[in-house]
């Protein structure tokens, strides 16, 4: 009645830890290091950094889960997280991160989506006030009062 | 027009009964037609080089794995359709195309879903499969943007269109290889430790310090590095049934 297929997994690339890449790997997969890379990594989906792997390239990818070593930037879009054994040497832009305590972090650090901005005071539609003639003003009256009691 | 090949082994007497109640089935299901039976003396390429001309437009192959490896390099280049009857031990691609063996597979021939399927080409030869490759010193370049290199000894890569090995189905209309590379590590007392990496590309180039050989596994064949592995996408019309794997 039923397919008798045997169970699939999601569409994963996976860098194994006797493989060593070289170069710009670009994929629309989920993808998982526990290897060695070099150069640039692209995903528009998730990536997970095994505890041994070591990555020396700028990485961007959705998602990511970092135990290894990523020396390069990084930007993620969405959520990155940085387990005890993970290290960073380089800058991040991420939307959320979590870091456990014992990883390493070094680098420049841009949290947030880009619309999420400081609201800063906005004085320019303001009046100036001239605290001089205020002064003046205020003297002036004080000296009529004073001259009228008399 | 249905064109029926033999293969060479089903000329042994223990066959005869199987070829008997297929060839009842074929007639009773009206899809019978010209019926060639290899043998030892029959080349193939002229064989079915003979048939192209007359215009035949469906072939089915009776027989294995390696009979299907030799009629796809023949016929990948014309408008042709291939069927199964899947006779024999060794019928790895009949079963992931969905196709019951012997005078089952009849009824789906005659069903005839048709699917366009991917063929690897490796140095201008064809395959539906796989490849495997075993070596020191193996780089692969994938898609001309990065390189893999294998440096240990202990590796086999495997390189598939249409298969199902790893847990994974490799799936033979998606334009694209799957690399499987397993690293075997041996260990004193223990039980060996093998770990896998597993990648998509359109195009590899397999290079090694020392020549190396390739095993198709489609015919059994070898070919030697460097070789060149690129995807064919949607080359080949295969007639498939319902329980296919992909």
């Amino acid at each position: 009645m039923f397919k008798e297929t045997p169970t699939t997994n999601e569409t994963e690339t996976v860098i194994g830890p006797s493989v060593k890449v070289e170069g710009d790997f670009v994929t629309e997969g989920n993808v998982i290091v526990e290897g060695i890379i070099c150069g640039t990594i692209k995903t528009s989906r998730n990536l997970k950094v095994g505890p041994k792997s070591r990555i020396f390239a700028n990485v961007a990818a959705e998602n990511a889960l970092v135990s290894g070593e990523i020396q390069g930037n990084l930007k993620i879009n969405d959520r990155l997280e940085l387990t005890s054994t993970g290290k960073i040497f380089g800058d991040i832009k991420v939307g959320t991160l979590i870091v456990a305590a014992g990883s390493v972090l070094n680098g420049k650090c841009q949290m947030g989506t880009p619309k999420e901005k400081s609201i800063k005071p906005d004085f320019s539609k303001q009046e100036k006030i001239d605290l001089k003639t205020q002064v003046n003003s205020e003297a002036e009256k004080i000296e009529n009062k004073q001259s009228k009691k008399k | 027009m249905y064109y029926y090949l033999y293969d060479s082994k089903l000329n042994d007497k223990k066959y005869t009964n199987i070829i008997a109640r297929i060839e009842t089935r074929l007639t009773d299901l009206g899809i019978n037609g010209k019926i060639n039976r290899l043998s030892f003396l029959k080349n193939i390429n002229q064989v079915l080089a003979e048939e192209i001309k007359r215009g035949v437009k469906t072939i089915i192959i009776v027989g294995d794995d390696k009979t299907i490896g030799q009629v796809i390099n023949l016929i990948a280049d014309f408008n042709i359709t291939i069927g199964i009857i899947p006779i024999g031990p060794n019928n790895n691609i009949a079963r992931l195309l969905g196709l019951p063996s012997e005078e089952s597979a009849c009824d789906i021939i005659s069903s005839r879903i048709i699917k366009k399927m991917d063929l690897g080409k490796i140095n201008n030869y064809y395959f539906l499969t796989s490849l495997e490759i075993g070596g020191k010193n193996i780089t692969l370049e994938c898609d001309k943007n990065y390189i893999i290199n294998l440096q240990e000894n202990n590796n086999i890569i495997n390189i598939s269109n249409l298969n199902s090995c790893y847990d994974t189905i490799s799936d033979p209309t998606d334009g694209k290889l799957d690399i499987f590379i397993e690293n075997v590590q041996n260990r004193l007392f223990r039980k060996n430790r093998s770990t896998l990496s597993h990648l998509k590309n359109k195009t590899i180039r397999v290079t090694s310090d020392k020549t190396i050989p390739i095993f198709l596994s489609d015919e059994r064949k070898i070919i030697k590095t460097p070789a060149d592995v690129d995807i064919i996408p949607k080359k080949i019309k295969m007639i498939v049934g319902k329980r296919r794997y992909f």
